[in-house]
């Protein structure tokens, strides 16, 4: 530390020609783990390693599923050297528990920089600004047939804009001396969080043909499929109960998941219908859902109607 | 079920073995340090390709008259299969560190008749030991397991493994059929549902072993089927059941699940068979 503030003092004597060299931490280029990279940017880490890309590796589930990683094809966005605009990852050797990195992501072997979606003067390394971060075809590299959805959507909004949302100006770096050189710049929350949809997402209607119930339910909300994934196992379940008279009741259970094909694409309705000798007195229909890391239902709406 | 399993050749299809009766035994315990979960380095199979790439590399450099890299690879060789002959105890007899030493001896008098008799005579010992373990190996330890895969029964909502839930799949097919037969509609929709239900959700395990890249060829094998649930859910919701109809549909799915349980069920079978 010592070293360093004298090396900070000097610079403001000399000038600035020396700065960059003095400050050159050559080890970042050399896809270190995050912590490493946490040395400075002190809460992004915090925040990544709260996130499902800092459990990629180390996820029990999908040690399992991997047989103990031996299944080679699984790894490669499981533990990713580089993410490259079109192209899936290959499997990197080192630091795999770290999971999908902040080097697998920042780091670019073509330019020996860090890249990242600003222009920054950072002279412990390279930087260079780089808009593809800005694209939702950044994460389509492994988040591939989430990404076809998106586009199928025609939504403006790219994922990065509900997956990492903006969480106002914040210091990049909480080190010394860096945090007192550098303004406050534009932050994207690094946790990832998975989100859940809200009952408004989701759209209801009960209709009737013939004697068959027809009930349709609609994604109007999230411009991809309901629920989406490319590898993981995420669920939705949809309880319909109709009551009828006298205390009968009829109960019809599905479970919507991307590898079944039944999810709910972003603007097509679900249409569930089943044979009816006599109208209900009333509908009522339920969705949960349960993320692929997690063994929990979350309840998402409820809706009832009275005939 | 421990030690001997019989099976029928045309269970192996693909492998061919002379005889009408295949007695596959069961690989040794020490084996199994050698794969995962004890161990991600395949060690064993990578002693393997190590013996192959020097025997290859032998013949190589002799042709290009290299004498001494081909010395060298010799001795690399029979260092490899003597290591290998430590590895796995129980497999002592079928290793026979002589005939690894004399290709050496043979290499190393440059003699050419005596290279290719002792190559031929090592070559033989290698394959002895593949026709009697190889395929019983790649199944056990090569062929991913059905045993972790769990499916979420979408009826019932709970976790089941494949076996278990392959019973309630069938079940169910069967409820439908026995229904349906009996005229008894409102018992065959109920079991339709379920039948339907399960068998699409029947696809959610695929990608526990198949990645992206396979995705096209899965869906193709599935294809069929799922339009023939098509059918029966648009059937069992129709006023008036069309029968054939459905039972025309279920055949299509059953010749799917076949074609599931030629690539998939016989090696687990054997696996389980093997797993005490
Ligand atoms: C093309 C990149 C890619 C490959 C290859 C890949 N995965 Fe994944 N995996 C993902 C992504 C992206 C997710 C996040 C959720 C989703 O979209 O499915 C994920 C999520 C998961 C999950 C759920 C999350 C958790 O940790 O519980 C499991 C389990 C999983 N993958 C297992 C596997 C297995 C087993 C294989 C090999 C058969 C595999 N993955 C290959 C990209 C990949
Ligand atoms: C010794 C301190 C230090 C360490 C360690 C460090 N950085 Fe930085 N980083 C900086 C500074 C200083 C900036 C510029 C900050 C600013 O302008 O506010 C910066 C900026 C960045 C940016 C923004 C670049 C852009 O163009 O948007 C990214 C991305 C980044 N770092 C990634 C990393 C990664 C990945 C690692 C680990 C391999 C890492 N950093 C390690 C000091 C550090
Ligand atoms: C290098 C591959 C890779 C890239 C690039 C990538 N991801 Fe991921 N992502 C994964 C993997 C693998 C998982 C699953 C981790 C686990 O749970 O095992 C995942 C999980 C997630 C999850 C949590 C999913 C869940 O089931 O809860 C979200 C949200 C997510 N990623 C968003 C993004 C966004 C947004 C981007 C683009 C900015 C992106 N990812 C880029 C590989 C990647
Ligand atoms: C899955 C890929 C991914 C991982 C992992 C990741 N980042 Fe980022 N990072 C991005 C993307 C994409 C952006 C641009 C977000 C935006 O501008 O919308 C970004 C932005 C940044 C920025 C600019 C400031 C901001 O918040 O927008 C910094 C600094 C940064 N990352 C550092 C890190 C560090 C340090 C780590 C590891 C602790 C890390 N990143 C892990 C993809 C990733
Ligand atoms: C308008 C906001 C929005 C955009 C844009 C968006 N998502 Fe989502 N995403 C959500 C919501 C909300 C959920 C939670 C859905 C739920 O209830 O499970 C979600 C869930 C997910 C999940 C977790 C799996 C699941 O089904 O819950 C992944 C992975 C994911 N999104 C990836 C992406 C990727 C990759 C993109 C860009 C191609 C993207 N998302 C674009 C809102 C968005
Ligand atoms: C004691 C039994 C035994 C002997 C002796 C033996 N092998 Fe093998 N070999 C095996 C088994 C078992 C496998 C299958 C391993 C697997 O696929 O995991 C195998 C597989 C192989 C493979 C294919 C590897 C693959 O990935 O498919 C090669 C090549 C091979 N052996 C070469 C040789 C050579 C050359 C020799 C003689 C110098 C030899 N083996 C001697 C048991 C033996
Ligand atoms: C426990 C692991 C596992 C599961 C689960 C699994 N498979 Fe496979 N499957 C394999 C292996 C191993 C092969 C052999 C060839 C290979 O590696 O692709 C294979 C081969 C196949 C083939 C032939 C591939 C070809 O290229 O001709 C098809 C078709 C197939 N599987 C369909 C499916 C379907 C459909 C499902 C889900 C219902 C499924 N598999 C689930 C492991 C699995
Ligand atoms: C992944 C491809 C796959 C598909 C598709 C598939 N099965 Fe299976 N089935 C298996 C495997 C693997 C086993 C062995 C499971 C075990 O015993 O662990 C099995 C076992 C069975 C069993 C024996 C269960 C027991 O242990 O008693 C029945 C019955 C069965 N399947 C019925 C069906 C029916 C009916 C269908 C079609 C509607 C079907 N399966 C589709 C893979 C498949």
């Amino acid at each position: 530390m010592k070293k360093l503030f004298i090396a900070f003092t000097s610079i403001f004597i000399g000038g600035c020609g020396s700065f960059e060299k003095i400050f050159v931490e050559e080890d970042l280029l050399k896809r270190p783990e995050a912590k490493r990279c946490g040395d400075c940017h002190a809460e992004i880490y915090k925040e990544w390693k709260k996130s499902r890309h800092a459990k990629a590796w180390v996820s029990e589930k999908f040690r399992e599923e991997s047989e103990e990683y031996s299944k080679v094809k699984c790894l490669k966005c499981h533990a990713p050297l580089e993410v490259l605009e079109g192209k899936k990852p290959v499997t990197r050797d080192k630091h795999r528990e770290d999971g999908v990195n902040c080097s697998a992501c920042h780091y670019r072997e073509e330019t020996n920089a860090i890249h990242g979606p600003l222009k920054v003067w950072s002279p412990p390394h390279p930087s260079r600004q780089d808009k593809f971060f800005k694209k939702s075809k950044y994460c389509a590299s492994c988040h591939e047939d989430t990404y076809k959805e998106w586009k199928m959507s025609g939504s403006e909004k790219s994922c990065q804009s509900c997956h990492m949302p903006y969480i106002g100006k914040r210091d990049l770096i909480q080190n010394f001396p860096y945090h007192l050189l550098h303004l406050a710049k534009p932050r994207h929350d690094h946790s990832f969080p998975s989100l859940k949809a809200k009952s408004e997402d989701i759209e209801i209607r009960i209709k009737k043909e013939g004697k068959r119930r027809i009930i349709e339910i609609e994604n109007v909300g999230v411009p991809h499929n309901l629920p989406t994934a490319d590898q993981g196992d995420p669920k939705y379940y949809i309880i319909i109960e109709a009551y009828y008279d006298k205390g009968k009741t009829r109960k019809i259970r599905r479970t919507l998941s991307p590898e079944a094909g039944n999810a709910l694409v972003y603007r097509k309705p679900l249409r569930i219908s089943f044979f009816e000798s006599k109208d209900p007195k009333k509908i009522k229909v339920t969705i949960y859902r349960r993320l692929s890391w997690k063994k929990e239902r979350e309840l998402i709406k409820t809706y009832l109607a009275s005939m | 079920m421990k030690g001997k399993v019989a099976l029928i050749s045309i269970l192996l299809a693909g492998i061919s073995f002379s005889a009408d009766k295949l007695i596959i035994k069961k690989p040794p315990e020490s084996l199994s340090k050698y794969y995962p979960p004890k161990s991600k380095k395949f060690e064993f199979v990578s002693n393997m390709h190590k013996m192959s790439l020097a025997f290859y590399a032998v013949n190589l450099n002799i042709n290009a008259e290299n004498w001494e890299k081909a010395k060298e690879w010799a001795r690399n060789l029979e260092k490899t299969y003597k290591e290998t002959a430590k590895m796995v105890p129980e497999w002592k007899k079928y290793f026979k560190p002589e005939l690894a030493e004399n290709f050496r001896k043979a290499v190393e008098s440059q003699n050419v008749d005596e290279i290719i008799k002792t190559s031929k005579e090592l070559g033989r010992n290698c394959q002895k030991c593949h026709q009697d373990n190889m395929a019983i190996v790649k199944i056990m330890y090569r062929f991913p397991s059905f045993e972790k895969i769990k499916i979420e029964d979408p009826i019932e909502f709970t976790e089941l493994e494949t076996g278990k839930y392959m019973r309630k799949l069938s079940n169910s097919m069967k409820a439908l059929r026995i229904f349906l037969l009996q005229g008894d509609t409102e018992n065959a929709r109920q079991a339709g549902e379920e039948f339907i239900e399960r068998a699409r959700q029947l696809k959610t395990m695929c990608t526990k072993c198949h990645t992206e890249e396979e995705k096209e060829v899965i869906k193709a094998s599935m294809k069929k089927s799922s339009e023939a649930l098509d059918v029966i859910a648009e059937a069992i919701s129709a006023e008036n059941i069309d029968k054939n109809k459905i039972f025309n549909s279920l055949n299509t799915i059953g010749m799917s699940c076949s074609k599931c349980h030629n690539v998939h069920e016989i090696p687990a079978l054997i696996q389980e068979a093997f797993e005490e």
